[in-house]
């Protein structure tokens, strides 16, 4: 199965790739088992994703840009509030980067 | 930009151009409440019509080619799905307008309010290819379409319309609730609605959709449908 790399960059994807380069440079780790591993955090990521989240968020904002380009959306809202369930806060400034995970089946 | 609107807005009615009463203005907020009062004044003395531009389209030559996905991944609100569209879709906010660029340089640009802004958003998009390191130039910019709309504010019998004017009328109101009138001279396509509400298509320079409104509108107050409460 094909997956995004997108969420490495995420705060525990991060994270995982700062582990596994600590791991690779002191030899307790092989650089191709390191990267087997965030392979599998990506499959794993995309999975949990889809199956076990249920909460919904809601984000609405002024868009100051958009570009759609490589089958990849990319949106800078100014002002978005972010809703969910319980809480909403607004963010000044954000970037969303979305691809479509039908094309990842295909 | 606001003062090209203004301009429009407040440029002198020349009456003998409109014999049945239509001033046209722009449909920008430029237009202003300046204009809007000068039209309403003039509406209430002269019972006019008011014919606004609702869409100019035009193209433009900007003579090289260009790489259309470096576009999208540069430039902002842009849109590239080769396998939908061969073309990037660009939008920008003034004038409010958007553009279909191809590869070929050609470029279409749409949904501004007058010839002017079309001209303006053409040059604007022209000078956003240049910025990404194209040798654009703006060669043989044409406008395409102008399409205006207009109310007469009464009630129009299309029957009777499209049975009186059969060469150049289409009335089917199972696939469309207007009537399609297609006016030879000038060349111009017009949608009759039963409300009075009328759109003017297919011309190429502003005055032919003021000709085609007054030829129309005496075969409109002929078709007028007389209220029954």
């Amino acid at each position: 199965m094909a997956t995004f790399e997108l969420y490495r960059r995420s705060t525990i994807g991060m994270c995982l790739t700062e582990t596994l380069d600590e791991m690779v440079s002191n030899g307790t780790l092989s650089p191709e088992l390191a990267i087997q591993v965030l392979v599998q955090f990506d499959k794993s990521m995309t999975e949990a994703l889809e199956s076990q989240v249920k909460s919904k968020v809601s984000i609405k904002g002024h868009l100051h840009t958009y570009r759609f380009c490589d089958n990849v959306w990319t949106f800078i809202l100014q002002d978005a509030l972010f809703k969910n369930e319980d809480t909403q806060e607004t963010v000044n400034r954000v970037k969303i980067v979305a691809c479509d995970s039908k094309l990842l089946s295909q | 930009m606001a003062e090209e609107g203004g301009l429009e807005g407040s440029q002198p009615v020349d009456l003998s151009k409109h014999p049945s009463g239509i001033v046209p203005t722009l449909q920008d907020v430029e237009v202003n409440i300046f204009g809007i009062i000068m039209c309403n004044i003039f509406f209430d003395i002269l019972d006019l019509v008011i014919e606004y531009l609702r869409n100019i389209v035009s193209t433009v030559n900007l003579d090289c080619k260009l790489d259309l996905k470096q576009i999208a991944l540069q430039a902002r609100n842009a849109e590239y799905n080769p396998k939908r569209f061969a073309a990037v879709i660009m939008r920008i906010r003034e004038p409010k307008t958007t553009a279909l660029i191809f590869a070929s340089g050609k470029m279409v640009c749409t949904g501004a309010k007058s010839e002017q802004q079309s001209k303006l958003a053409a040059r604007k998009y022209a000078r956003i290819i240049q910025k990404l390191g194209f040798p654009a130039k703006f060669k043989d910019f044409k406008i395409q379409n102008i399409v205006g709309s207009c109310d007469v504010k009464f009630p129009i019998r299309l029957e009777g319309l499209a049975y009186s004017h059969g060469a150049f009328s289409s009335y089917e109101p199972e696939l469309f609730p207007g009537l399609i009138y297609r006016m030879k001279q000038p060349k111009i396509v017009l949608l009759i609605f039963v409300s009075g509400k009328i759109v003017i298509t297919g011309a190429k320079v502003r005055d032919e959709t003021y000709t085609a409104f007054e030829n129309i509108y005496p075969v409109l107050t002929e078709f007028r449908k007389n209220q029954q409460w």
